[in-house]
């Protein structure tokens, strides 16, 4: 026996993440529960535009994902790779940096988003001062933890650190991509790629941002904390390596199901589908090793919450990893897509998968690190049966409401119109169903209240092993030796492990991105399709801005029940100036790709400053700031110039003239909302004049025009 | 140098398949060989998680 080394792991970091998960977890919860209400009752965005749907909307997103998540990630993480490696963290510096560096992006967020402050690709919508804090936290936390690795005292690493190295390398890649943008100020940037390029960018980032940072690193807390829970080893750790390489080779391909049926070409869409479907089988080989782990404990199960809500949490990893490659079918997809069947299929991964592994480990985790019990299994049970009815009354409402909205789109009378014609009908329809998704976010949340009172019990009866003790044989050098099993090169060499991630998770992102990048037939050109007008531009910012995107696709598919109601179905030459792509995900109104000349300027005036006065019963919010505020002008000329140097065709000197012909226009839509009566001093300098000049753009560029008389 | 290439494949399935069926040849030989063998240092790393301190 080597000499026994003591030591200690840090505890304090371990704590710190934890509580940030819990208070980030209050907050993302009850804006998502705001945000809710927003839908059955618009005025709760209380008149102000900080608090307005489309703003909140992105708040409550990344706050669940990268604070509450996020923060339980890291409690996870820094708790078992100590444990795992039997090493302090490589430095207790690194770990603070990582932590305070982590909660001011969180806090950043929470303060520029509702601010208006967004670059809209959906999940990555921070602005790109935040995005490059953000890459500097996260090599931080990879340096502290390869540097972890590299002075632990085992030998092997376990499969869940496998899946903390895949987390980080795959993070990394998808962060840089997804965010190059040209800088033109402090709060506003211009992305690299446009149209239905961004658009495959963009999805194979936020497909990958779910599987890389809401699964592979929850997947690594599985593997360690169950078999702690349960005290017995993991299922079969075999099956833990097959489903280690399979889900991280097969996940990135996966992204181009987000797009199907839009303008993306036939081959990625069916890329997609395809490794869409294979991504079932390693999904439920961890599954099942996750549940079978429990084999011969099922009965601590009836008794034990912690078991509770990890068994629930594996089946919802179940349920989304097998309902995902369904919703991959395209027959499928049809009916489902834009729809909130969406919504309610991620919430069983955010709710059941990410939410109750969170609270099994947190259940598990304080008590140990306090030195104490738990305060009341009672009611951590409790807790558990909120928690899960919560996930049922939030999902089940949105699936049904999903189906019925899509069945509505697309029902035609005998004589062969839309019989639903007034997308608003399909809207008020689902209200009660939005009514009974509230009550269970509602439900969720209070089980979450009632985990905090449990946790600060506990915490009270206990003091914080902040150093806790511990001692370890000191690493001896390895030594290889004939018929060795196979893989136990990769398990002892963490850079190995990470280099042959990297290569198999950048497989699948190369071979769909780069074809689009750089062959000009995956987007053939239409030669009408003109470059935005300044005020067009300056008015699809302000579209970006207020997060339309958020409720609103700008994508017709080729159905005749979208052709009928929309107009002509969208093509992919039709958005080769658009950056960022505003395709959208979900329609909680109509699409609005067509809307351009549908309507009277004065129309968009009334439906912005009031949504009922135009369409009776409408759950959109006024957005009389457009009407008060003064459009800035000031970055024009430099959005104009940027936009030129990434290749969009404007005359050469067009910059200096931009705000010239942006008055120009303003001017003119003002004197067409004169003629029907609208007048307003300075009018033709408010905001609502630029949104009324991008909407009435929108989708006109191959309308076939009536000929001059 | 790349779009030449590229475009000179003229079809760019083959990527598709090469890519399926180099992760279908990964897969089953790893399949294969991480069941084929029993070895005691499966046991070791499985019970990784239980023998820390805590």
């Amino acid at each position: 026996m080597a000499n026994l080394e003591t030591f200690s792991y840090d505890n304090k970091i371990v704590r710190n993440f934890a509580y940030a998960s819990v208070i980030f977890g209050v907050i993302g919860m009850l804006v998502g529960i705001l945000a809710a209400l927003q839908l059955v009752f618009p005025a709760m965005n209380l008149g102000l535009a900080e608090t307005t749907y489309g703003r909140i909307r992105p708040l409550h997103t990344n706050a669940v994902i990268f604070a509450f998540v996020g923060n339980g990630i890291f409690t996870g993480v820094y708790y078992s790779l100590q444990r795992l490696l039997k090493t302090r963290m490589f430095s207790d510096l690194l770990s603070n940096l990582h932590f305070w560096g982590w909660q001011l992006i969180i806090l950043s967020a929470a303060i520029t988003l509702p601010l208006g402050l967004t670059s809209s690709h959906e999940y990555a919508e921070l602005i790109w001062p935040i995005d490059l804090a953000i890459a500097v936290v996260w090599i931080i936390f990879g340096i502290n933890m390869f540097g972890t690795i590299l002075k632990r005292r085992e030998q092997h690493l376990y499969v869940a650190i496998w899946f903390y190295i895949a987390t980080w390398i795959t993070v990394t890649v998808l962060h840089v991509f997804n965010n190059i943008q040209i800088p033109v100020s402090l709060g506003h940037g211009v992305y690299a790629f446009a149209g239905v390029q961004d658009a495959l960018i963009q999805w194979w980032y936020g497909h990958n941002a779910v599987a890389f940072f809401l699964t592979t690193p929850y997947l690594g807390l599985m593997y360690y904390f169950m078999p702690k829970a349960a005290n017995r080893p993991v299922y079969s750790y075999k099956l833990s390596i097959i489903h280690f390489w399979a889900l991280i080779f097969i996940y990135i391909w996966a992204g181009p199901h987000h797009l199907l049926y839009t303008s993306l070409p036939d081959w990625a869409q069916s890329l997609g589908t395809v490794f869409s479907i294979m991504l079932i089988a390693p999904s439920w080989g961890g599954m099942l090793n996750g549940l079978l782990t429990l084999r011969g404990v099922w009965d601590k199960v009836r008794t034990d919450p912690i078991l509770k809500f990890f068994v629930v949490a594996v089946t919802a990893y179940g349920m989304a990893t097998l309902e995902g490659p369904l919703l991959s079918v395209k027959s499928l997809n049809a009916i489902t897509h834009y729809t909130d069947w969406t919504v309610g299929h991620v919430h069983i991964g955010a709710l059941g998968w990410n939410g109750m592994l969170t609270f099994g480990m947190l259940y598990w985790l304080i008590p140990r690190i306090y030195g104490t019990k738990l305060y009341s299994v009672k009611l951590a049970n409790t807790h558990f049966w909120i928690g899960t009815m919560g996930i049922l009354f939030y999902a089940i409402p949105l699936y049904w409401a999903g189906w019925t909205q899509s069945l509505m789109w697309k029902q035609f009378t005998p004589d062969g119109f839309l019989q639903y014609g007034n997308f608003l009908e399909t809207v008020t329809q689902i209200l009660p169903m939005y009514m009974i998704r509230a009550i269970g976010g509602t439900i969720y949340f209070s089980g979450v209240i009632v985990m905090i009172y449990n946790l600060v019990k506990t915490v009270k009866s206990g003091t914080l092993i902040a150093n806790q003790e511990a001692s370890a044989p000191a690493l001896v050098k390895y030594e290889a030796h004939n018929n060795e099993y196979w893989h136990k090169w990769i398990e002892r060499k963490p850079i190995q492990m990470l280099i042959v991630s990297a290569v198999l998770v950048l497989i699948g992102g190369l071979v769909e991105i780069i074809p689009m990048m750089m062959i000009d037939n995956n987007v053939p050109k239409i030669a009408s399709v003109k470059p935005y007008t300044p005020l067009e531009l300056e008015g699809r910012d302000l579209y970006i801005r207020e997060g339309c995107v958020g409720c609103h696709s700008q994508m017709v598919r080729p159905f005749r029940s979208e052709t009928e109601r929309y107009g002509e179905y969208s093509k992919s030459g039709e958005f080769i100036y658009d950056r960022p792509f505003l395709w959208g995900s979900k329609r909680t109104g109509p699409d609005l790709h067509r809307v351009g000349a549908k309507y009277p300027d004065s129309w968009h005036y009334n439906h912005m400053m009031d949504p009922t006065s135009m369409a009776p019963g409408s759950i959109m919010p006024p957005y009389p700031w457009l009407h008060k505020n003064d459009l800035n002008t000031g970055y024009t000329a430099s959005k104009i110039k940027v936009l030129q140097s990434l290749g969009t065709p404007y005359p050469d000197g067009f910059a200096d003239k931009a705000v010239d012909d942006l008055k120009a226009q303003a001017k003119k839509i003002t004197e067409s909302l004169s003629k029907d009566k609208i007048t307003q001093e300075n009018l033709e300098n408010k905001e609502i004049v630029a949104l009324i000049a991008y909407l009435q753009r929108l989708g006109t560029d191959i309308k076939v025009k009536a000929p001059s008389k | 140098m790349a779009k030449y290439i590229l475009e000179g494949a003229g079809n760019i399935n083959w990527m598709a398949i090469f890519a399926l069926i180099t992760f279908l040849t990964i897969f089953i030989l790893s399949a294969i060989m991480a069941f084929r063998k029993d070895n005691p240092v499966i046991k070791r790393m499985e019970n990784l998680p239980l023998d820390d301190d805590a």
